[in-house]
């Protein structure tokens, strides 16, 4: 390990997947460097929310390898370990809706915090000043003590980032964050997730059905066809040739 | 080769639905439908009922006595269902398996507290008032018990289900947030599952009420045991009373329970 910072912060590594023997992820590689943003695109079904899952932790590819910031995904315990490495947000049902806000926005330490004070947080929430800062930067601050069920969808997603930025991984991995959003609100979320992953240096991987919002707010974008790597290129050398051939579909022969 | 999808057997079961149909109608001309079928003196005996209700005993002194076993009733129900949700939540816990991950521990702590659960459900509380009378003589203690074990056993059991059947994505969101186990039983699944499962608890409650009335049976103080001297004597006007008292308790837990899950959910 001479070369600290040369290391990527994720490396994965002719790694593959396979749900009831069909080919999720063939065996791909890609690697991410530490503050890099990454679009994942790819028609329905190519395996974007399987490389998500793979590169959050949250599963692990049946072979291959996927490495975290130097240790290998499966290698991870499960809690504060791996949670200051990735941190990950969802389309929606994130969030547990009978609880207020500001214990799903605190359920951001429990890999930090012991037993009992997660559990007297309920009662007394812990680390409050933490909590509120998360939510006034995600605009939410009044909203602070109000159940979660009762807000808006967006509204919600923006709780799950004030969750991330008080769980504060290094890597935050978005699976469709705006795909249940409508444009304008689309664009406020990924205005809001990519200054919160740029303002800490963190490194952000998302997957988009859209081309130009991944344009307009990532570094790089990683087409994704039949679980495999159609192309890896800076988004300024996407094209419509490039798009066309990602989303085409094949005429049956 | 093509794996063409079979068609449902919907016809199979509508043929079996037929024929359960039939034979239950069928079963009519087993039923002698003469004069024997209720016995001579029913019909004036319910006629005194009925007429009964038009004069229930509203006495103060019957009414102290109606309250006081109402009183009685419920403490017992009461302190039942605590304890049988003292019992029944940890079991229901382990049974559920969602404390210890995959393996042989897992299988076989799950096998226990199941059949452990089925063991206290499977005998009916009035037996288990039997068996504690026996065993411990007539005390209120007895009668707690033997409230609590089988309502522990079933209330175990739909607890287990209930945790397990809470949805998966805000569990997995928050084991991404570093959640162990135990940090996920309380933040996501008691948290999901709370409403049914207070749901369920107070309809249980409203069940405790009945069976600690019933408990008469074995000589226990309650609204139970005025019903049955009240009907000893044939006084239908006061088996009216008590009767009302019984159901003005379980309509007030059930607006009880209306109530608080109305907070929880809104």
């Amino acid at each position: 390990m001479t070369h600290l910072a040369d290391t990527p912060i994720i490396r994965v590594e002719n790694a593959a997947k396979a749900y009831s023997g069909r080919l999720a992820i063939a065996p791909l590689s890609f690697t991410v460097a530490e503050g890099e943003k990454v679009a994942v695109l790819g028609p329905s079904g190519s395996g974007k929310t399987t490389l998500l899952h793979l590169t959050a932790g949250i599963i692990h590819p049946d072979s291959g390898t996927v490495e975290l910031g130097g240790h290998a995904t499966s290698e991870l315990g499960a809690g504060g370990e791996s949670a200051s490495l990735v941190g990950a947000i969802h389309q929606q049902y994130d969030l547990v809706g009978h609880l207020s806000v500001v214990h799903n926005v605190l359920a951001g330490r429990l890999g930090r915090w012991g037993l009992l004070r997660s559990l007297w947080s309920l009662l007394s929430p812990q680390d409050l000043g933490l909590a509120e800062d998360a939510l006034e930067r995600v605009g939410l601050l009044e909203r602070l003590y109000e159940r979660t069920s009762r807000l808006s969808g967006g509204e919600q997603q923006r709780v799950a980032i004030a969750r991330l930025l008080v769980q504060d991984p290094r890597v935050i991995v978005a699976d469709e964050p705006v795909a249940s959003l409508d444009p304008a609100r689309a664009r406020d979320l990924l205005i809001l997730l990519s200054s919160v992953a740029s303002d800490a240096g963190k490194t952000l991987v998302a997957s988009l059905h859209s081309t130009e919002l991944a344009t307009e707010f990532f570094d790089r974008a990683i087409g994704l066809r039949d679980g495999l790597v159609v192309f890896d290129l800076p988004v300024m050398e996407l094209d419509r040739g490039i798009l066309d051939d990602l989303y085409h579909l094949e005429v049956a022969g | 080769m093509r794996a063409v999808p079979r068609a449902p057997r919907i016809e199979g079961r509508g043929l079996l639905t037929l024929l359960l149909i039939g034979a239950v109608g069928l079963s009519a001309l087993s039923v002698p439908w003469g004069g024997d079928l209720v016995h001579p003196g029913g019909g004036s005996a319910v006629g005194s009922i009925v007429k009964a209700l038009a004069r229930v005993e509203l006495s103060p002194e019957f009414l102290r006595i109606t309250a006081y076993a109402a009183w009685t009733t419920l403490r017992f129900a009461v302190a039942g269902v605590t304890l049988a949700l003292a019992i029944g939540l940890p079991l229901g816990v382990v049974a559920s398996g969602v404390l210890t991950r995959s393996g042989g521990r897992k299988t076989a702590s799950i096998v226990v507290a199941r059949f452990v659960l089925a063991l206290l459900r499977s005998i009916h509380e009035l037996v288990w008032a039997w068996l504690f009378v026996v065993a411990i003589g007539l005390s209120p203690m007895a009668v707690i018990l033997a409230l609590a074990l089988p309502y522990a056993g079933i209330l175990g059991r739909v607890f287990a289900d209930a945790l397990i059947d809470v949805p998966e994505e805000p569990l997995r969101a928050l084991r991404s947030a570093g959640a162990s186990e135990i940090k996920l039983l309380v933040y996501g699944r008691l948290t999901i599952a709370l409403p049914d499962m207070l749901g369920y608890g107070f309809y249980r409650f409203e069940c405790a009420i009945r069976s600690a009335a019933i408990f008469s049976f074995v000589g226990v103080q309650g609204l139970g045991y005025q019903i049955q001297l009240s009907l000893d004597d044939l006084l239908w006007n006061e088996v009216w009373t008590l009767l009302i008292a019984l159901a003005a308790l379980v309509l007030l837990v059930d607006a009880w329970s209306s109530q608080v899950r109305r907070r929880l959910v809104s």
